[in-house]
């Protein structure tokens, strides 16, 4: 009897570990689904959208000694500035010549390189860790499972961001033209949107959302210039809940977070990638619009 | 125009290049500058300028300066074996000193050999950097630290003879041949003196930034201690986030991947861990030492290890070329091969010739108080 209920601790807490390292992928995934949505492509600079958020953080609360809330305030901003320059420099001149997504791709695999080394030149390649602003203690559930107060917070936080962009997106005059640039940009610019700042705006949102997935990161993974690289899991995430699909980018997350924590707890520690990249093709093979996404022809 | 302008820049730099060749002699230096041992990087490559600044004051050696070429092998074996073939077609080192990572040792052993140009291991400890599979020595390849095998016998040794223990658990990073080597000769070595291990996880270094999957399954066993063959971050974190889970009575022991960053990540979780050692930065040899980095580099030089390695692997070299006589590549190799009890900062050195292993060389074992290594004790294993 003991066996089963120590077996059942250790289960629990592995659903915990599970629904915290998703929550995180839920907020970068859903900012890869929102500008997908919207530009049909994937934008794989939002790693290093992630990390100027975990910076700016850095640099407000140990530069400029501000408390948590203004740093994080700053990063969001910083971040979703980051997110709009690099769209107009490097994105906006080949959406208007083009209408070939795929070389938005390439030119965002592009910047994301750029934005690692620039770190790594300006700023170091050493590890940083912020100051202790968020608990990090154990805090104990109801005596089954230990969990970090951090992972709450960052699901939390997870939670209240993710509301606010679903009522930004429901309930304003922007959210409306985002949602009809989904349908069909071309049509929302000919019906009177001012398509480029919509898709400044969508980048700007996408940025801020990456912040805050940054900042979490970086207080759990210390920040670095290829911290960045942790997104690929959450484009995993994305695809497998359905590109373009805000649900689905968050369940996406949910599921391979979950999937993560219990292959490596009880099958093998070192199958983890193996399963969730298994996943991705199992999804691509059965489903290929994924959980929630809309059929779209060409997938890039 | 533009192109003749830029002829002429190009032989502006041969010539220059040209010019330097003559006066100085040549030593190469791979540095992890970027990548998974950035934190490692920028120290070594002070201490090594360091070192070149400090021969070359005294007049150099056989009447030459010493010039450090550096190249960034940004951690990867394939950037290393890129820079070491630069270093001897393009640049003409007559030695090549790091890199730190035995994967990236192992790649460029081959190149070396065949070349002819001597290269020093700073931290490499795996046993194939200086010997290959059938057991023969790499004749160029020289380390000057201790190997793994020895280093996972000192966690055995100190985890069952020292802290008294019976249960470990191992967390390991699968695709690292320290950090396998590590971990198969302190499993060798635990189980001999007795010691079980209770449980044994992998995870994939440089891409696996959580650890709370293998930790939870390590909480539900009653190991003792959480042997961590790792390096760096891979340390830090697995630590942070073991007292996370309230594991706070578990002992964490590991290799010389310790480095004092650590502590920025970890905190206060780190206090009462256990490291076996190259050196100690209590040590009064290695004042000097400290006192000249710090008035160079107002930095208290916190990765110290891989930086008084590197600066001893200088001296090393310099005393070398002294006593061949010449700087030719070979004669280097020779006199390297045969350094027999030359005290440098940090210990006494003496080449085993079957091996290019230091031989005897003393473990330091350093605990962490309040945030801060400090010497514990100096072992051996018997």
């Amino acid at each position: 009897m003991k066996e089963v209920s120590h077996g059942l601790e250790t289960f629990l807490q592995q659903v915990i570990n599970g629904l915290s390292l998703g929550s995180v992928y839920a907020l970068i995934a859903v900012g890869y689904s929102l500008v997908y949505s919207v530009l049909l492509f994937s934008n794989f600079a939002h790693g290093g959208f992630l990390v100027v958020g975990g910076y700016a953080c850095y640099a407000a609360l140990k530069v400029l000694g501000a408390n948590i809330w203004v740093a994080s305030a700053m990063s969001l901003v910083g971040a979703g500035i980051v997110a709009v320059v690099t769209e107009r420099l490097a994105y906006k001149p080949i959406r208007e010549r083009t209408n070939v997504t795929l070389y938005l791709l390439i030119a965002s695999m592009g910047m994301s390189i750029v934005i690692e080394n620039l770190f790594v030149i300006f700023v170091g390649g050493r590890f940083r860790a912020l100051p202790p602003v968020i608990p990090t203690s154990p805090v104990s559930l109801f005596g089954l499972a230990t969990t970090s107060a951090f992972d709450l917070l960052s699901l939390v936080a997870s939670v209240v961001f993710l509301g606010a962009l679903q009522i930004f997106l429901l309930r304003t005059k922007w959210g409306l033209a985002i949602r009809a640039a989904a349908y069909d940009l071309r049509t929302a610019g000919l019906m009177g949107v001012n398509v480029n700042l919509l898709v400044s705006i969508v980048f700007f949102v996408a940025g801020a959302l990456a912040a805050v997935g940054g900042i979490f990161l970086s207080v759990r993974y210390t920040l670095y210039p290829q911290l960045g690289g942790i997104t690929i899991k959450a484009f995993v995430a994305a695809v497998i809940g359905g590109l373009g699909s805000l649900p689905g980018a968050v369940v996406g997350s949910i599921i391979l977070g979950l999937a993560e924590m219990l292959t490596a707890g009880f099958i093998s520690s070192q199958l983890r990638d193996l399963v969730v990249f298994s996943l991705l093709v199992v999804t691509l093979l059965v489903k290929p619009s994924g959980l929630f996404g809309k059929n779209v022809s060409e997938k890039v | 125009m533009r192109k003749s302008v830029l002829f002429l820049a190009m032989l502006c730099l041969c010539v220059v290049s040209g010019a330097w060749a003559e006066e100085t002699i040549k030593v190469g230096y791979l540095a992890g500058i970027t990548g998974d041992f950035a934190a490692y990087g920028q120290p070594e490559v002070n201490a090594v300028k360091l070192a070149a600044e400090e021969i070359n004051a005294k007049g150099g050696v056989l009447g030459k300066k010493l010039e450090i070429v550096i190249y960034d092998y940004k951690s990867r074996p394939e950037d290393a074996v890129n820079a070491v073939r630069r270093l001897i077609d393009h640049d003409k080192v007559v030695a090549i000193l790091g890199s730190a990572s035995s994967g990236a040792n192992i790649a460029t052993a081959p190149l070396v050999n065949r070349a002819g140009i001597p290269q020093i291991g700073t931290l490499s400890t795996n046993p194939l950097v200086t010997v290959d599979e059938k057991g023969k020595v790499r004749p160029f390849m020289f380390r000057i630290c201790f190997i793994d095998p020895y280093q996972g016998r000192l966690i055995g040794y100190f985890a069952a003879k020292e802290l008294k223990k019976k249960k470990a658990a191992i967390l390991y990073d699968v695709g690292s041949d320290y950090s396998q080597g590590l971990r198969e000769y302190f499993t060798k070595s635990f189980t001999e003196y007795g010691g079980t291990i209770v449980a044994d996880y992998g995870f994939r270094g440089g891409q696996d930034m959580d650890f709370r999957a293998q930790l939870t399954q390590i909480k539900a066993t009653d190991a003792e201690i959480l042997v961590l063959p790792n390096i760096g971050k891979d340390l830090a974190l697995p630590i942070k986030q073991a007292s996370e889970l309230g594991m706070k009575d578990i002992i964490y022991v590991g290799g010389d991947g310790y480095g004092e960053f650590m502590v920025e990540i970890a905190g206060k979780a780190l206090d009462g861990s256990y490291w076996m050692y190259h050196l100690a930065r209590q040590d009064p040899a290695m004042k000097p030492f400290f006192d000249s980095y710090k008035a160079k580099y107002n930095d208290d030089c916190q990765e110290f290890a891989i930086a008084v390695l590197a600066y001893d692997s200088l001296y090393w070299l310099a005393d070398s070329i002294t006593r061949a006589g010449t700087a030719e590549p070979k004669a280097i190799r020779d006199a390297l091969e045969a350094t027999k009890e030359l005290k440098l900062h940090h210990a006494t050195l003496t080449m085993d010739p079957k091996t290019h292993n230091p031989l005897d060389k003393d473990a330091v074992v350093l605990t962490v108080q309040d945030g801060k290594s400090v010497f514990f004790k100096k072992i051996r294993p018997q």
